[in-house]
């Protein structure tokens, strides 16, 4: 492999540099709000730093006002049943479509497809309309139950994975007396983890930061973060130091998860593009 | 490669974290409107055909135990208004807190249980609207067309009826031929000066000037002195809205926003409401007008409080939010209400009803929502906290102080007060051009010219004067093509 020469690695490391600043100059002011005091953020320039690091008065009124502990709690049910459900639905869906012939099969694969290409919110009045009829409206079930659905990107993933499995090992398990089901629990769905990773990171990560379906669904005292979050929001008047401080608490639960799963979501990313 | 690494992890973190901020799309798939149940409203099962039962008609102690849910955008009035604490700190002053202490006292007197919501805006609760959902009762008032009104609200009463209670105000509530759909309890003075009294008086004056020439020479000072002359927060486009009544005293006729019927050329100079923006936006010029963006109105209106900008252009309800806002040991009566200057045609005020509530058409609790917009009506206090003048018939109305300086001046003579027109055909057909014009959402009548202002040199208007002639022909062309035209 050829050398790089000085001048492109220097260029390399400032783009990388300006990249940095670029992406995290949002962040900066949310950091700085969170800790001002709201007299300090109408009067002070949202670049100016706050005069007091220690001020934890935006955060303690954030959860007490947003009841924001809870929030957490119910993103965190909502995301564990529908991830879970998902992962158990896109693998057996995708385990199917990928090893088995039937008829229609390319019909309803590329049905699947088709999803992508329908924007969410034109479908949102018919489904809320069924939803509200199932008594689902205002229950976490709503959410849970449109977040647990096959996506096709996930399908995908798991593809891109079932290739690379041989289909002898499913022949050779048939020729030892195994049933699909047990095909499927016992040698397909555990090869099939590390797509199962990339799926929960990435819709993980999108499902805690949704808006639109968890506003949409849920009312009143059921509410996951963002829109807990978004309860701050006047008609006219916002406190935005108090809202700083709770999407920094918000941030604080993907933070976790980012530093002790950073390895399988630089692979989800990766695995992602490539699928 | 340490730094590389250092990097790498940065850049990932960041898009993590940025991940974290990018909630999904806000949208809401805006198809209001589009109900089959347009034209005047059926009275529902439990309303008779004049338009519902009045309070008199229910024992209300039947009612006792019952549950009403009012859901409203005034946050202030529910959870108190945003202080700051002796540390800066921004705190919920309860007391402010009008709507939810009148809610406490009914439930008190009645037996009748208020739960109140907040929303940030009241096109949250449509798709509830949409299901024909029973969990609303009673909401305040979004800016719905008379389609939505008459699939979603319960009729109120009889325009008569409310006539007979409201006087004139019950023309200019929202109603189709027969019914009202919005009762609105109060009356106020729409679109007046309110200003900080010390901001002002720091360059000279006691009280707003009489005349534009001297309302822009106080603006000079002002800026000069390095206080905004008027906080306008025109990062967004409902402020505008201001100029449809400002163009009623620009043209000294309540009907001349809807007057733009009558005329091909209604956002030149030549008319009123042309006139009347291009005012705004050679104020915005001057540089009366905010020079940065404020993040949102409540900063906006902290502006005002703390002196550092000194007026607003807006109608009463603004005032007391204001006073709220004003420094611990301030005093709030600071902060005035005056008429606007006289802009060639003469002084007035716009005198119209306020502080508008439904009862939802799904409502399983008629009665009981009813009860409570009743007390609310005859709560003289409360339209008074909330910045209004309680306008029922037989209500004893307390006048707020705020309306001090306008009262003596209108009984002096010096300004006159014109009472907002009716939400006849007009209006609506107005409204109609302008919506299939691509003009009516969002204010963008008003928002698109501000716009073009911004790319406009002080000395240069060709953008703004191409974006008139542009809006002119759209309204031209669509008004011609709805095939409506100024009725007399």
């Amino acid at each position: 492999m050829a050398k790089e020469s000085k001048g492109f690695q220097a260029f390399r490391y400032i783009f990388l540099v300006l990249s940095s600043v670029f992406v995290l100059i949002p962040i900066v002011p949310l950091i700085y709000m969170a800790f001002k005091t709201g007299a300090e953020y109408t009067e002070t320039s949202v670049l100016t730093p706050p005069k007091n690091w220690f001020n934890m008065y935006n955060f303690a009124y954030a959860i007490r006002v947003g009841n924001l502990g809870k929030a957490l709690i119910t993103t965190v049910v909502v995301l564990a049943i529908s991830l879970t459900l998902q992962i158990l639905f896109t693998t057996m869906a995708a385990y199917v479509l990928h090893r088995f012939e039937f008829k229609m099969k390319k019909i309803v694969t590329s049905l699947f497809t088709l999803t992508m290409f329908i924007p969410l919110v034109t479908t949102q009045t018919v489904v809320f309309q069924i939803m509200y009829k199932l008594k689902l409206v205002s229950t976490i079930w709503s959410v849970i139950i449109l977040y647990s659905g096959v996506g096709c990107v996930g399908l995908y993933i798991m593809f891109n994975l079932l290739d690379s499995i041989s289909k002898e090992l499913d022949e050779a398990a048939l020729v030892d007396g195994a049933n699909y089901f047990t095909i499927f629990h016992k040698i397909i769905f555990p090869l099939l983890k590390p797509a199962c990773t990339t799926l929960l990171i990435l819709n993980g990560i999108s499902y805690y930061n949704d808006f639109y379906i968890p506003n949409l669904y849920l009312r009143k005292d059921v509410r996951t973060f963002t829109v807990a979050l978004y309860k701050f929001f006047g008609n006219t008047a916002t406190p935005f130091e108090i809202v700083a401080a709770a999407i920094l608490i918000g941030i604080i639960p993907i933070g976790i998860v980012y530093i002790f799963m950073q390895k399988y979501i630089f692979y989800a990313m990766a695995g992602a593009v490539k699928s | 490669m340490k730094l590389k690494k250092i990097l790498a992890l940065a850049l990932t973190a960041a898009m993590t974290l940025s991940l974290a901020g990018c909630g999904g799309d806000s949208g809401n798939a805006d198809d209001a409107g589009k109900t089959e149940n347009a034209g005047p409203a059926e009275s529902s099962d439990e309303s008779d055909e004049e338009g519902g039962e009045t309070a008199e008609d229910v024992d209300i102690s039947s009612l006792a135990g019952t549950t009403i849910s009012v859901y409203t955008h005034g946050g202030n009035r529910v959870l108190g208004e945003e202080k700051k604490d002796e540390n800066g700190n921004t705190y919920r002053d309860e007391s402010y807190a009008y709507l939810k202490h009148v809610a406490e006292r009914f439930t008190e007197e009645t037996g009748i249980n208020v739960e109140l919501n907040v929303v940030t805006d009241e096109s949250e609760i449509e798709p509830l609207f949409k299901v024909e959902d029973s969990s609303v009762d009673v909401y305040t008032p979004p800016n719905w067309s008379l389609e939505q009104w008459a699939a979603y609200a319960e009729p109120y009463c009889t325009i008569e009826e409310a006539v007979e209670m409201y006087g004139d105000y019950a023309y200019a509530m929202p109603k189709d031929d027969t019914y009202i759909y919005n009762i609105m309890i109060g009356k106020a003075y729409d679109q007046c000066v309110v200003y900080n009294e010390e901001a002002i008086k720091s360059v000279g004056y006691d009280e707003i000037p009489g005349t534009l020439d001297e309302f822009n020479e106080m603006c000079a000072k002002l800026r000069d002195a390095g206080i905004t002359p008027i906080s306008m927060h025109r990062v967004e486009n409902w402020p505008l809205s201001t100029i449809n009544d400002f163009a009623c005293y620009v043209a000294g006729d309540s009907t001349a926003f809807s007057g733009m019927l009558k005329s091909d050329t209604p956002f030149s100079e030549s008319d009123p409401f042309g006139k009347t923006i291009k005012m705004y936006t050679q104020w915005k010029a001057d540089g009366f007008f905010e020079p940065e963006v404020y993040t949102d109105f409540g900063v906006a209106m902290d502006s005002v409080a703390y002196g550092k900008a000194a007026m607003m252009l807006f109608g009463s309800w603004v005032v007391p939010q204001i006073q709220g806002r004003v420094p611990d040991g301030t005093d709030p009566s600071i902060i005035k209400f005056a008429p606007a200057p006289d802009f060639g045609a003469g002084r007035y005020v716009l005198a119209a009803p306020a502080d508008g509530f439904s009862i939802s058409k799904f409502s399983e609790n008629k009665e009981a929502a009813r009860a409570f917009i009743e007390y609310l009506a005859d709560d003289a206090q409360f339209s008074a906290d909330s910045g209004n003048i309680a306008n029922k018939k037989g209500v004893e109305p307390v006048v707020p102080e705020l309306y001090a300086i306008i009262d003596s001046m209108v009984e002096s003579g010096e300004v006159q007060v014109m009472m907002k027109p009716a939400n006849d055909e007009n209006m609506q057909n107005n409204q109609a051009v302008l919506s299939e014009a691509n003009l009516w959402a969002d204010n963008n009548y008003a928002g698109l010219l501000f716009d073009a202002m911004d790319v406009t040199k002080p000395d240069d208007w060709s953008a703004y004067d191409a974006q008139v002639e542009a809006q002119n022909k759209l309204y031209v062309d669509y008004r011609d093509e709805l095939g409506v035209s100024w009725v007399d």
